[in-house]
């Protein structure tokens, strides 16, 4: 059978998994889709803006927050700090071994701007390089759905950032930690994190670990177990305030552009602060002949916040060649 | 309780990819088997949430509760109740 688009998102029934139904012309995403109404995102902000009345300024920090110094996370970080000027933020940006120097110029410029803290997360680059090569090198580590939201390699990366995340808030005892997810990304805007769920999550993960190869046995990956067990029952919130704005990527762009944000030099359509993004993308399409980046974008269209046509030229713009050889030396990959 | 069961098994088919082919029995674990991620279990935690007009307690977010079909279906039957 021809492959066929889905009239209203850019999947196609080429991408293992994904049924057109020849009728109506859309996937099953497309079908079953019930977008959050402007009332129900207008509820959520309300909730978040209790939330933050209720356990901010207790501590030394409201909001953990995670940032990579890429557009989406600069720009909530701005939006944040702009409507809600009394949050005291801890920005921490994850140092992956192949963030750019762009990204982390981004970064502090966007603390200082705002009035939040910097603080760079760092690792041992060969340690990481050897993660993600076995990342690469995996197959099947991630459950099937987990293939269809990131490559092997972000989700092996986000998901330390999660975990160090996570363990960060409990330490500083910060109510908040904040992703600046996409509608397309984020299952909800507002999730409580208990320890149990806390402790499961972790282990879920150490099993992924497991799966490609490493045993992450001085937790330098995970939450440290004595952290889980010294909290209490409530753990810190997740927040995705990103997906309850409005999102329009070339707006962000020119809002961000506007107040000293530098554009990226890099030539990847979908990151503006990875040098290891299309590597990692090209490694999962051989793999599973997926794209990494398909439900996203599909999500970000079928929400209504970006065009047909955009999302497909996004998705099936070139990957660079010289960012994948740059990134496979660095890996040692062959 | 046989009709929650297949809800949260077409759930799963419709919305985690699984290997249609692959025998789920009602006490395996949904993690392990690669079925479900952490991401994945609070998607279906709220499609529970909203099918079945229940507010699922956090701290009952729990493997025994959580991580087989069998355990769901005894957690929404409790809830419901």
């Amino acid at each position: 059978m021809s492959r066929i688009v889905c009239k209203k998102c850019v999947l196609d029934s080429d991408m293992p998994g994904i049924d057109i139904n020849e009728e109506s012309g859309l996937c099953h995403f497309c079908e079953t889709y019930v977008p959050l109404s402007a009332k129900e995102k207008s509820d959520y902000l309300v909730k978040m803006e209790e939330l933050f009345k209720e356990y901010g300024g207790r501590g030394k920090y409201d909001v953990v927050f995670a940032l990579s110094g890429g557009k989406d996370s600069s720009y909530t970080l701005h939006k944040l700090k702009k409507e809600y000027p009394f949050l005291k933020v801890l920005a921490v940006q994850f140092d992956n071994g192949f963030i750019s120097d762009n990204a982390v110029e981004n970064a502090k410029k966007i603390c200082e701007l705002t009035g939040s803290d910097y603080f760079k997360l760092t690792m041992e680059n060969e340690v990481l390089y050897e993660t993600f090569r076995k990342a690469a090198e995996s197959r099947d580590a991630f459950p099937r759905l987990a293939k269809y939201r990131a490559s092997d390699i972000c989700n092996t990366c986000i998901s330390i950032i999660k975990q160090k995340l996570i363990e960060e808030a409990i330490v500083q005892d910060a109510p908040f930690i904040m992703f600046a997810f996409t509608p397309g990304q984020s299952p909800n805007p507002i999730i409580s994190l208990q320890a149990n769920f806390i402790r499961w999550s972790r282990n879920i993960f150490e099993k992924q670990l497991l799966n490609i190869g490493v045993e992450d046995k001085g937790e330098k990956f995970l939450i440290k177990n004595e952290v889980i067990e010294n909290m209490g029952k409530e753990g810190p919130r997740m927040l995705h305030p990103l997906c309850l704005w409005d999102y329009n990527e070339g707006q962000i762009l020119e809002a961000l552009v506007e107040i000293g944000w530098n554009p990226p030099d890099l030539n990847d359509s979908n990151s503006t602060n990875c040098t290891l993004n299309s590597f990692a993308c090209q490694n999962h399409l051989e793999k599973y002949g997926i794209h990494p980046y398909a439900f996203d974008i599909a999500g970000i269209v079928r929400s209504g916040d970006m065009s047909r046509e955009e999302g497909l030229e996004k998705l099936h713009q070139e990957l660079s060649q010289p960012l994948i050889e740059e990134a496979a030396k660095k890996l040692n990959y062959r | 309780m046989e009709h929650i069961k297949n809800d949260i098994l077409d759930y799963l088919k419709d919305n985690s990819f699984m290997d249609t082919n692959i025998g789920l029995n009602d006490n395996d674990s949904l993690t392990q088997n690669g079925i479900m991620d952490s991401i994945g279990l609070l998607e279906l935690m709220d499609y529970i949430c909203e099918k079945y007009d229940i507010e699922v307690p956090e701290d009952m977010l729990t493997p025994e509760n959580f991580d087989s079909l069998q355990g769901i279906t005894n957690l929404i039957v409790k809830l419901v109740k």
